[in-house]
């Protein structure tokens, strides 16, 4: 964002424009957080500085901030637009989504049908979101709980290292095996399934590969790209605040913008600017919600 | 696709695996930084910058291990390859038998900041580490560092420079990496590449040199 500052607002703002706009239409409402925060253990990532007397974190990840705000047994639809710095001074501009204390399948399934629309918004249409389990890798181990976290940390690097250093009988590996690289749209996992039936869309896949690092997830997490871009455009899951069922995502706006195509034709009334009848006229035709452009006459 | 090879120590050996697991690959010896090879580009960077084209978009990568212990990119890390042996140590001043848990107030010069200031971390020693990005060994000579952590491969550089090794903080040899997206959306192509390799390791380790 320090190269060509403006123009790269204009496109940020732009698709975060189109994305509140998808969001508000699903009912959701946006959340506007203090850039600072005094450093909790319930905070992750941000940038950290201190006063001499107290710590305090800069733009941290907004999930935890949200959820350092929200009271139990409350439902919250909400959305935010911020940066999340990443220890330094740079960071990752990221529009993300929070479904707080619904039904679980519910959630996933709305917030996967608005990550349709808001992509589809954006003119984006090639994209994928391949979504990944955590229950179906701790009932696979279930019975060898020992190698459970090699196993995770194995699918987490996608590592054959890891994954032959875990000494298990020949079937079980070879059911790992297929585990780890099944990506289709009939998963042997009935709530997966059912979620993938409902959404019915062609773009979204099971993939037992797909893990995320967050500690909070709890089952389902997804991950959304695009072959146009080599990063992730967004990626979330489920987890609990309390004993409320949640479910949230982000889109990294860098990613997103590599492929979102601001075509820059607006559909604005010109007025002359020349008399003051033009400027009541302007008015007028903004508070019918239509978009002016006024002409400074020199 | 683009396959991102580290400059330097790790070339020679990079090339070599290539050659024997990549059919129909060509590799120029002009060392060009970027050479076009039929449906593969091959990219010549610094072992550092490497996870940098990865999370970037490059599909495929090979650096070492100390690399990705600073950088903690988001990329897979299919298979660890046999070549590369280094460590990567705490380095100090020959006339300074100081061990590193008593360097509290040491200026640490580094081009590892997040792996220094980890490990003095671990050993309850604070430390100012000096980021430094290359030539390390000249820190400590220059008077503008106390000590050093940087990759040592047979401590002749160390030596050389009136330093000498005083503990280990990793071991480090070569990682291959893959984007994360391009293993969804070149399933196939990235597999047969690094099953290739896979093959080409377990099948004949003593082609490549370690």
């Amino acid at each position: 964002m320090n190269v060509n500052l403006i123009d790269q607002s204009r496109k940020l703002s732009s698709v975060a424009s189109k994305l509140r706009q998808n969001f508000e239409l699903w009912n959701y409402r946006e959340v506007l957080l203090p850039a600072m925060e005094a450093a909790e253990p319930e905070l992750d990532k941000g940038t950290k500085f201190s006063d001499g007397e107290n710590f305090y974190l800069i733009k941290p990840d907004i999930t935890s901030q949200i959820l350092t705000k929200l009271e139990d047994g409350k439902e919250y639809k909400l959305f935010y637009l911020s940066e999340v710095l990443n220890g330094g001074t740079s960071g990752d501009w990221q529009f993300g989504v929070e479904y707080v204390g619904g039904n679980s399948r519910f959630m996933i399934v709305e917030i996967l049908n608005g990550i349709i629309t808001a992509l589809e918004s954006l003119g984006i249409r090639e994209f994928f979101v391949d979504i990944g389990s955590r229950k179906v890798w701790e009932n696979i181990t279930e019975e060898i709980p020992e190698v459970r976290e090699k196993v995770f940390n194995a699918l987490h690097h996608r590592s054959f290292d890891l994954i032959d250093e875990v000494e298990l009988p020949e079937a079980k590996l070879e059911e790992i095996w297929q585990l780890f690289n099944y990506r289709g749209q009939n998963p042997e996992y009935d709530r997966l399934n059912s979620i993938l039936r409902t959404v019915d869309d062609e773009r979204i896949f099971a993939d037992f590969g797909t893990v995320r690092g967050l500690p909070y997830y709890d089952d389902l997490t997804f991950e959304i790209y695009s072959p146009e871009v080599g990063a992730p455009l967004g990626g979330g899951g489920e987890y609990s605040f309390g004993e409320a069922d949640s479910c949230g995502f982000a889109f990294h706006l860098t990613n997103l913008l590599e492929i979102y195509s601001d075509n820059g034709k607006e559909d604005r009334r010109k007025i002359s600017g020349e008399s003051e009848e033009d400027f009541r006229r302007a008015r007028r035709l903004v508070e019918k919600g239509i978009p002016v452009e006024v002409d400074q006459c020199k | 696709m683009q396959i991102v090879l580290p400059r330097g120590r790790m070339l020679d050996d990079s090339l070599e695996l290539l050659r024997q697991a990549v059919p129909n690959i060509r590799i120029e010896d002009n060392r060009k930084l970027v050479q076009e090879n039929g449906e593969h580009d091959l990219l010549l960077a610094k072992p550092a910058d490497v996870p940098v084209y990865l999370e970037e978009g490059a599909e495929v990568g090979i650096t070492g291990r100390d690399v990705v212990r600073e950088t903690d990119p988001d990329v897979f890390i299919p298979i660890s390859l046999p070549f590369g042996q280094c460590r990567l140590s705490v380095g100090r001043l020959e006339e300074d038998p100081t061990p590193p848990e008593e360097m509290d107030g040491y200026r640490i010069a580094t081009e590892y900041p997040k792996v220094a200031e980890r490990y003095f971390e671990s050993l309850g020693t604070s430390v100012e580490i000096i980021e430094v990005s290359g030539s390390t060994e000249l820190a400590p000579k220059a008077g503008i560092a106390d000590a050093l952590v940087d990759i040592v491969q047979t401590g002749n550089t160390l030596a050389a420079n009136g330093l000498e090794e005083a503990s280990i903080i990793m071991e480090s040899s070569a990682l291959l990496l893959v984007n994360r997206i391009a293993q969804k959306t070149k399933f196939d192509r990235i597999n047969k590449i690094v099953f290739s390799i896979r093959e080409v390791i377990e099948d004949e380790p003593e082609k490549i040199r370690r």
